[in-house]
């Protein structure tokens, strides 16, 4: 029984703490011009992201090291500094948006202005960095990402022609966009679904927490189920925007925009549900970036790590965290729109993506790290079919985002 | 020509300096990370037996970067009779906090974290 409730709370962090600012805004903003028709994508990634985070957190249970250690080791010094200062940028970025999210969030609550509410969400990150444990940290907002539901909830209430919808996923009965404009999203979109931190995140995560290879198992369900879960609410933030914005051909540029179509299948109630959940779904991912942040530098350096041990003795990876909050504190408070913060930093995320990945891929693969558990046949097949994908979607993007002039 | 003769294989664990020392992760004996391993001092006996002296550690970041090496006056050096076993990670006899690769951790530990309130007790 004890067992069962363990995967059941696994699995339903997961689905909670699946999606971030980039994921809401994103899919939102798809939604709001190509309606469902780039559902494949989120798919695609969702199938991505499983593959990976799965595989790097059973490299980081059977060998006890985390991602960015293995990077260093397996790329060398030169090629790891690159990509530990294309990885670090890129998650300074996507913290900076979690934590203008957290304000975005809070002032749909409070009406109070974000640049109130941005030192707040940094301080109260901070806090509990500092002094919660990563179990209950990683549950609390995970769960109480839960309410993100109401997205999904507000797709029946709103009560959409569903055969509409269904030829929208097959790319039908949609105004005019251009191809490229078209691919910058479906690039953006994929960018969102696996952001790099994720991998950081849970390969240090195992370590946290002691994964052994007993664990192996429950860290496999809670990814196979909660992800694909996580997956199908981006889709039904897109088919809220969908349903409600499409037709007038309002498109997505405020935190606000994104949850009306709550407001207007559900009311107020509801309303005040999917607030909860991107509060809890931000604060959730800004705590995962910012510890990201700590993880990929004290792991290229080898220096001490870790939320089990106490701040003392892992002196210069909590002053990491500080310098990098402060810092993303700094940029929002020059009056920079969050929303196009994130927007930015799915697309780099994506260009970053193979950075990560590869290292991921051969390790698995090493059996003097793995014995054993070294990738199996299907394992592998996959893997390298989505470091292709991901190659192609990492040189396609930077042209994409010039040629279009940032999906414009 | 002949091709070449592969070596005899050798007794014991055979490591690659390369391959399983260099930019491996060093750990203290409490399992605390010290650093990662830099480079390594090479001894040259009269004979011409190669052994390792010692590790190198520190400086590498922006040396590398810039593509050349730190000068080894700037690196640490631990002796490499300090070291107990090489698996995953090379693990040390010796004590993080004795060894002056880890200075800076003690700096900042001293000046600015430990100077926080809370910074002595595990997250709770």
């Amino acid at each position: 029984m004890k067992r069962l409730l363990g995967v059941a709370l696994g699995i339903l962090t997961a689905i909670g703490g699946f999606l971030d600012i980039g994921d809401l805004v994103t899919n939102a903003v798809v939604g709001s011009r190509f309606g469902l028709s780039l559902a494949w994508v989120v798919a695609v990634g969702v199938v991505g992201i499983c593959v990976f985070a799965s595989m790097s957190g059973r490299v980081a249970a059977v060998s006890g090291r985390a991602t960015f250690e293995i990077i260093r080791e397996r790329l060398g010094p030169r090629a790891a500094a690159a990509n530990l200062g294309a990885s670090f940028l890129i998650n300074l970025l996507t913290l900076t948006a979690e934590v203008g999210g957290i304000a975005l969030a809070l002032q749909l609550a409070s009406s109070v202005e974000p640049r109130l509410w941005i030192p707040v969400a940094a301080f109260a990150v901070w806090l509990v960095i500092w002094r919660v444990r990563f179990k209950i940290m990683e549950n609390v907002t995970g769960l109480l990402g839960l309410c993100l539901i109401a997205f999904a909830v507000a797709v029946f209430l709103l009560g959409p022609d569903w055969s509409e919808l269904a030829a929208q996923v097959m790319g039908q009965g949609l105004p005019e966009e251009s191809t490229t404009v078209y691919w910058y999203y479906a690039i953006a979109l994929f960018g969102a679904a696996m952001t790099p931190y994720e991998v950081f995140f849970f390969s240090s995560g195992a370590v946290e927490e002691g994964w052994t290879v007993k664990d192996l198992s429950q860290s496999r369900i809670n990814v196979l189920v909660g992800f694909p879960l996580g997956g199908l609410l981006s889709v039904a933030i897109a088919a809220c925007a969908a349903i409600v914005l499409l037709p007038q051909a309002i498109q997505v540029e405020t935190l606000s925009q994104v949850v009306l179509p709550v407001a207007i299948g559900g009311g107020k109630l509801l309303l005040a549900f999917v607030i909860v959940g991107i509060v809890a779904a931000t604060f959730g991912a800004a705590l995962e970036t910012a510890l990201s942040s700590g993880y990929t530098i004290a792991q290229f350096f080898g220096w001490s790590w870790g939320k089990f041990r106490k701040p003392r003795a892992a002196a210069r990876f909590h002053l990491t965290m500080i310098i990098c909050l402060v810092v993303a504190v700094g940029v929002l408070m020059t009056g920079v729109d969050p929303v196009l913060v994130t927007e930015y930093s799915v697309v780099f995320s994506a260009v970053a993506l193979p950075l990560t990945y590869l290292p991921i891929l051969i390790v698995a693969n090493d059996p003097q790290y793995m014995g054993e558990h070294v990738n199996s046949r299907v394992m592998n097949a996959v893997g390298s079919l989505y470091l292709g994908i991901i190659l192609i979607a990492a040189l396609a993007a930077i042209p994409l985002m010039v040629i279009t002039g940032a999906g414009a | 020509m002949n091709a070449l003769e592969p070596d005899e294989p050798a007794a014991g664990k055979v490591l690659d300096a390369r391959l399983h020392l260099l930019d491996r992760q060093v750990l203290d004996p409490d399992d605390v990370p010290v650093a990662t391993l830099a480079d390594l001092d090479l001894e040259v006996a009269e004979d011409g037996t190669v052994t390792i002296g010692a590790m190198l550690f520190g400086g590498v970041f922006l040396a590398r970067l810039a593509g050349g090496r730190p000068p080894r006056s700037l690196m640490h050096k631990v002796p490499w009779r300090d070291v107990v076993e090489v698996d995953q990670t090379i693990h040390l006899s010796v004590g993080a906090d004795g060894l002056d690769a880890t200075w800076v951790e003690r700096w900042v530990r001293d000046h600015v974290i430990g100077r926080i309130p809370g910074a002595g007790h595990a997250p709770e």
